[in-house]
């Protein structure tokens, strides 16, 4: 498995799902822009699981060396890679924040979710699974860069699903909604609404057991999404969302 | 949406309930940061202490310290992050052949929380505290250095963090020995006693069991005060086991687990609800003495049974009122215990008696005497806070202590034995109240 965000609580949670329920994996590549708790993580998973893993530096913000990846292959692929920076309030009129939200939500993940993409289809078979986010559904005043790059990443994906499907890799788009974890830590997120990482891993897997195509991971988000996304756009606009 | 960590923070007594600044980081360098920009903090692993200890102006919740370090499988060494809980530990030790040397009555509870309540089992007796199987473990102190404490390294550091309720500092990884196991399972007796005579002496006369534990019905009175199950165990070997689970000796089948599925209404558990649950218990053992084998999880866990079991007591919460009174005046103590719950009328679901053996001196911060411990569970209401002074007085009376990891509302002249942890950094509310109370 090739994990994109290994710092990811649900990253974390869902290679441990997979692993609990008995799935094989030859080595787990985790791409990390933090060194120090990854590779906690990776002994964490020798231990536990007696599993093989190894900690690659990722930084989105810099070039990259695909060289470093010439040895890398497997059959899934999960990008948990998300970066929430300064909401609207804050960081609208701010380059820098809007360069590095739309930077590391998608214009420079996706030449590196093309660069796996194209293994697998070589390889024709594979799941890739990406973690976008229901901000990307509509746009909201409260922080609609964020969710135009997430909104593009969900484009993207199912672009790669169409494309890749007659390739036999499967692309799932699984669209969070709140989740209790270091992005949201210290947010009044109402408890219902939220899901923790474990549960939020528990959806993620049964989505890529069934093959799902799009997935919310908790049940209530589809209908609140749909709700949002039927919203006027003449009354939309007048909302405080 | 701008951060704000304070949220409501109780722990599982649901009393008290605080709105604080709760924090938690993965990374020790973040966490290093958040030591120096803060004041009076305080450690909570899984909340599993009952009242106000784990609870400060600034919690440092250990929840993302998670992880495993190594597994030396050939000696049973295990390490791991302090947020790790012994459930996991048993997840992975009990399939390859090891359990825990000293285990609490839940297994939900964190390693380091174990080891700042220096947590006991049913085998105190014979095997002591959790501390005895610790080899090292790693601490953040006030300056937000780490520092590495064992029985030769930083040994003062050591000793007072043994016990000492979080308020050394906070533990971020911990080593620690297991013990071998051949099966998951326990050769059960659970032995019918009438009076409180007898129990004493079924507890005397198990002495060379590895763990013995007994159910008290606390509601009764008279010549009936006393009546109680002692149920005493050890490990099964394999070839002991019936065929069925000798086959798999280490594997336990799954079980569904129930979810109490939110607060009970105060009027659920009064003094007649809690008889009836008692005599049903008693009566349920219809033989004086029973002998099987029963899973660890049955044997050890039997709260855990069921998610949430804490929510039964309604919103206002619960006690749990832990003592232990020294052996020579134990029988005497308890008797009197006894009668002043009886008397009160406030009844205990749950009253468990243990026979402590001999305190390891050097562990000083940690609770155990040799001597009898009593623990009850007691429902907040307005007679509450009387009743517990009644016990306290008792329990002063007999030269006893309070166990910190339950306490929310003893008296400070039973709970302020701690030593060597006077700090800024790291305090709790438990400890605050302590102090307060004392000048
Ligand atoms: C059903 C049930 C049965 C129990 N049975 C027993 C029993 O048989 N024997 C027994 O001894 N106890 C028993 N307990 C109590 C429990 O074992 C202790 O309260 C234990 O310390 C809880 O661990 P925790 O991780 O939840 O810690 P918390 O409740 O969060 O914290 C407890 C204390 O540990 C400190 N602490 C936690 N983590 C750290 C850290 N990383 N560094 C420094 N300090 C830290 C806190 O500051 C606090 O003072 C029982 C509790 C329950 C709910």
């Amino acid at each position: 498995m090739i994990v994109l965000g290994s710092t990811s609580e649900v990253a974390q949670a869902f290679v441990e799902k997979a692993l609990q329920e008995g799935e094989k994996f030859e080595k787990i590549y985790l791409f990390t822009s933090n060194k120090e708790t990854t590779e906690r993580f990776a002994r964490h998973l020798d231990v536990k699981f007696l599993q093989q893993a190894e900690v690659i530096e990722l930084d989105l913000t810099k070039e990259i060396d695909y060289n470093r990846f010439d040895h890398i292959n497997s059959n899934v692929l999960f990008c948990a890679i998300g970066y929430l920076g300064e909401g609207t309030e804050e960081g609208l009129y701010d380059n820098k924040n809007t360069e590095r939200i739309i930077g590391i939500n998608y214009a420079k993940l996706v030449p590196v979710m093309n660069y796996f993409a194209h293994k697998f289809e070589s390889r024709r078979s594979g799941t890739i699974i990406g973690l976008s986010s229901v901000a990307g559904d509509r746009g909201r005043q409260s922080n609609f860069i964020y969710g135009s790059a997430k909104a593009a990443f969900t484009a993207y994906l199912s672009g790669l699903r169409n494309y890749l499907f007659d390739k036999k890799v499967h692309v799932l788009t699984i669209k969070p909604g709140f989740m209790a974890t270091k992005m949201t830590e210290g947010l009044p997120l109402n408890p219902k609404l939220t899901a923790t990482p474990k549960q939020a891993a528990a959806c993620i897997y049964k989505a890529f057991k069934k093959q799902n195509n799009v997935a919310y991971v908790l049940p209530v988000w589809s209908i609140i999404m749909m709700i949002i996304r039927n919203i006027p756009e003449f009354i939309f606009k007048k909302l405080k969302l | 949406m701008k951060p704000n960590f304070t949220q409501k923070v109780t722990n599982w007594g649901n009393f008290p309930v605080v709105e604080k600044e709760m924090r938690s980081e993965d990374s020790f360098k973040k966490i290093k940061e958040f030591v120096l920009n803060h004041n009076e903090i305080i450690a909570r692993g899984n909340g599993r202490c009952y009242g106000d200890a784990s609870l400060g102006e600034t919690i440092f919740s250990t929840k993302k310290l998670n992880k495993f370090i190594s597994f030396d499988r050939l000696n049973g060494i295990i390490e791991c992050e302090s947020g790790v809980l012994l459930s996991d530990v048993l997840e992975i030790a009990v399939p390859q052949g090891y359990f825990l040397y000293v285990t609490p009555g839940t297994k939900f509870v964190s390693v380091g929380g174990a080891i700042a309540s220096d947590v006991h089992g049913k085998n105190h007796h014979a095997e002591g505290c959790f501390s005895e199987y610790v080899i090292e473990f790693k601490l953040m102190v006030e300056n937000g250095e780490i520092i590495t404490c064992s029985r030769e390294e930083h040994s003062e550091k050591f000793w007072a963090t043994i016990g000492g309720m979080g308020l050394t500092g906070i533990i971020l990884t911990a080593k620690f020995k297991l013990k071998n196991i051949e099966s998951a399972y326990i050769r059960q007796e659970s032995i019918k006693a009438d009076t409180l005579d007898e129990i004493f002496s079924l507890f005397e006369e198990s002495e060379k069991w590895t763990y013995t534990v007994a159910w008290i019905d606390c509601l009764q009175k008279g010549k009936n005060i006393g009546r109680s199950i002692l149920m005493r165990g050890e490990h099964a070997f394999q070839h002991e086991l019936p065929q069925d689970l000798a086959k798999t000796p280490l594997r336990l089948k799954k079980k569904l687990q129930p979810t109490v599925p939110f607060y009970f209404p105060g009027f659920v558990l009064n003094a007649l609800t809690v008889k009836i649950f008692n005599w049903l218990y008693y009566k349920k053992q219809s033989k004086k003495e029973v002998k099987s084998f029963i899973d660890y999880e049955t044997f050890f866990y039997p709260l855990d049974a069921i998610n949430d079991w804490n929510k039964i007591y309604g919103k206002s919460g619960f006690i749990q009122y832990q003592m232990v009174i020294p052996k020579e005046a134990g029988k005497e103590g308890m008797k009197r215990i006894l009668e002043t719950i009886a008397k009160s009328g406030n009844g205990s679901f749950l009253a468990v008696l243990k026979l402590f053996g001999k305190n390891n001196l050097q562990a000083y911060n940690s609770f155990p005497l040799e001597g009898y411990t009593l623990a009850l569970d007691f429902k907040v209401n307005s007679k509450l806070k009387k009743l517990v002074d009644q016990l306290d007085a008792i329990v002063q009376e007999f030269g006893g202590r309070i166990y910190l990891t339950k306490d929310s509302m003893s008296r400070s002249s039973l709970t302020n034995y701690l030593k060597n942890i006077r700090n800024s950094k790291f305090v709790s509310l438990q400890h605050k109240r302590i102090i307060n109370n004392n000048s």
